[in-house]
């Protein structure tokens, strides 16, 4: 210590003032972190908009200024909205209400994600960069739902609807040189309004009731459709069957009945005859029989007899 | 002067040139605008950020150049065919002229007051040659609002720029919204305007449902009355081919096919139930009766 001091003692006022100078100086040494991006300015004016990460020098204060910026972080905002208030425990419905296109009320809540893109822009150019975006998408947002009907906006067209703000929003914040870039409009809930939501409610039932009908319809004809066709293939079959037999039958009894013909002609008086006789002994065994004479007249009062009513 | 005064003579001389250079440079930054004033009278205006040189005597007023968002409060607006809508808007403007600004305005509170007088009047002109429908309408070819608060933005730019050296540079719509004391009807509307769809979903699930039933009956009946149709004609083709062929093989012997044919059917129409009146003189039972003789 009393070497420090007796050196220091020895300093000239010269030396001292080197010695602050050098350290004024060394305090313009400054570091750009990998997530920031810094503005430098000379008197007021930008003389390095875009200061990359890493290690850099400007002059000390009050000459230059370096002001850093976290570009990457993504800063959020919510439009519209039915926040509820969380101190009051009330919400703010108004601020909540959009108009469509054919005059109904909806409730929306829009999230918008953006980052700085041109830090000097966004340093410079407007006093409150997050009021802007807010206000340049909300406005985007309540044109599109102005020219839209209230079912486009609840369903199939959300997502074009999003997209379409986001562009518009943007074209109009470049206009206005905020230095941001949106990176997400996000319409995180879209209502109908309380007052009618059962009544929405009750149509995406509808809308169920019409696919459970109509399927239950589709299940019917899905049942009835292949039976029908079973059942008309069994005709078909069942019919090309009674052909074939009725073909093969046919074919059947004409070999026999030329077989038969065919001998037949060889001893035409035998051969009827033995058929003839053939058949009578097949015949006659089954039936009672009357054998009567040639001239006789037969009493039939036997046949009554023989077989009484009752055995019949 | 006193010769015991003369060493302070250069931290004097220091003294003065940094108060001088203190009052005669000043740095005017990227977000502002500087006045320099003369004894009150405004002499020129800097609007290049750097740093500038004044002489000490003269005063630096600064003005904050960036760009400003002032929301006005919501108000109701007629519409040319006389309908109510609440319009919200917000305003975007930066003092263009300092010198103008400071001398019609003064701070941005009272340009507020004047921007809201110019934008409403504004608005409400224009709204009152536009029908509701071409502001908020699904037909897009009929929609304006866009040309319209174009206009707005350049009739309000070049009132506020002339009058209060304001530079206008967008007024849009944010919100529109109708009047609450109309909200309770337009409630009630939407309700029957769903009731409405809702019945007319049901009503189309059930006209579609009964086509497709109604479509599947009919598909089943063309399929059995088409079998139907092939499967008789099959048969008869199965008919017509046996009797082409028992024509065919009985044609060549008509006499003896007569006889075989009457000894077959003997064979079946007689039967058990049968009571069959034989005369001694019949073929068969001749030679039973009459012997030997009679066979020949």
């Amino acid at each position: 210590m009393r070497e420090i001091g007796g050196a220091m003692k020895n300093w000239t006022a010269r030396q001292v003032a080197l010695a602050a100078l050098a350290i004024w100086a060394l305090s313009g040494v400054y570091l750009v972190a990998a997530d920031q991006q810094a503005v430098d300015t000379l008197f007021g004016r930008v003389v390095s908009p875009r200061v990359l990460p890493g290690l850099h020098y400007a002059l000390p204060w009050p000459i230059q200024r370096v002001t850093k910026l976290k570009v990457r972080q993504l800063q959020r905002l919510v439009v519209g909205g039915d926040l509820p208030d969380s101190v009051l425990g009330r919400s703010q419905p108004a601020l909540s209400q959009f108009l469509t296109g054919d005059q109904n009320i909806i409730n929306m809540r829009v999230v918008v994600q953006y980052s700085v893109s041109v830090p000097a822009d966004y340093l410079f150019q407007t006093q409150d960069p997050a009021q802007l975006v807010g206000a340049a998408v909300e406005a985007e947002m309540a044109r599109r739902v102005t020219h839209r009907g209230v079912d486009a906006v609840l369903t199939s067209e959300k997502a074009a609807i999003q997209e379409e703000v986001r562009a518009a929003a943007q074209k109009r914040l470049n206009e206005y040189r905020a230095g941001v870039l949106l990176s997400t409009v996000n319409i995180e809930s879209v209502t109908p309004p309380p007052e009618a939501a059962d009544a929405f409610r009750d149509v995406a039932s509808a809308r169920a009731d019409t696919a459970r009908i109509v399927s239950e319809a589709e299940g019917y004809a899905n049942d009835l459709i292949p039976r029908a066709r079973g059942q008309a293939q069994q005709m078909l079959s069942e019919s090309q069957a009674y052909r074939e037999k009725k073909t093969n039958e046919a074919l059947g009894d004409a070999a026999r009945f030329n077989q038969i013909a065919a001998e037949y002609t060889k001893a035409a008086q035998v051969t009827g005859r033995r058929l003839y006789l053939e058949t009578m002994e097949q015949v006659l065994p089954r039936i009672r029989k009357l054998i009567v004479d040639k001239d006789g007249n037969l009493d039939l009062t036997i046949i009554r007899k023989a077989n009484p009513p009752a055995g019949k | 002067m006193s010769e015991r005064y003369r060493k302070y003579y250069p931290a004097a001389g220091a003294a003065i040139v940094v108060i001088l250079g203190y009052l005669s440079f000043f740095a005017v930054r990227e977000t502002e605008f500087v006045l320099v004033t003369q004894f009150g009278r405004p002499v020129r205006t800097v609007t290049e950020a750097g740093l500038n040189v004044k002489w000490p005597f003269q005063t630096a007023l600064y003005f904050d150049r960036r760009l400003r968002i002032y929301n006005p409060r919501p108000s109701e607006f007629l519409t040319r065919d006389k309908k109510n809508i609440v319009i919200e808007n917000y305003v975007l403007w930066k003092i263009q002229d300092p010198n103008r600004f400071v001398q019609a305005v003064g701070d941005a509170t009272a340009a507020e007051m004047r921007l809201h007088d110019i934008v409403w009047s504004g608005l409400s002109a224009a709204l009152g040659t536009h029908d509701l429908d071409s502001i908020v309408g699904t037909e897009p070819d009929k929609v304006q609002a866009s040309s319209m608060l174009d206009e707005l933005t350049a009739l309000t730019d070049r009132a506020a720029l002339e009058q209060y050296g304001i530079d206008v540079v967008d007024v849009r719509m944010k919100r529109l919204n109708l009047p609450e004391q109309n909200k309770q009807s337009v409630y009630a509307r939407m309700r029957a305007e769903r009731e409405r769809i809702a019945r007319q979903y049901r009503a189309e699930g059930e006209e579609q449902a009964l086509s497709i039933r109604a479509d599947a009956d009919r598909q089943k009946e063309e399929l059995l009355s088409l079998a139907y149709k092939q499967a008789e004609d099959i048969r008869g083709h199965g008919d017509a081919e046996s009797t082409r062929i028992y024509g065919q093989a009985y044609s060549r012997n008509p006499g003896f096919y007569k006889f075989l044919r009457t000894l077959e059917a003997y064979k079946k129409v007689l039967d058990e139930n049968t009571t069959a009146i034989l005369s001694s003189d019949s073929e068969l039972l001749k030679v039973f009766m009459k012997g030997e003789s009679a066979a020949r």
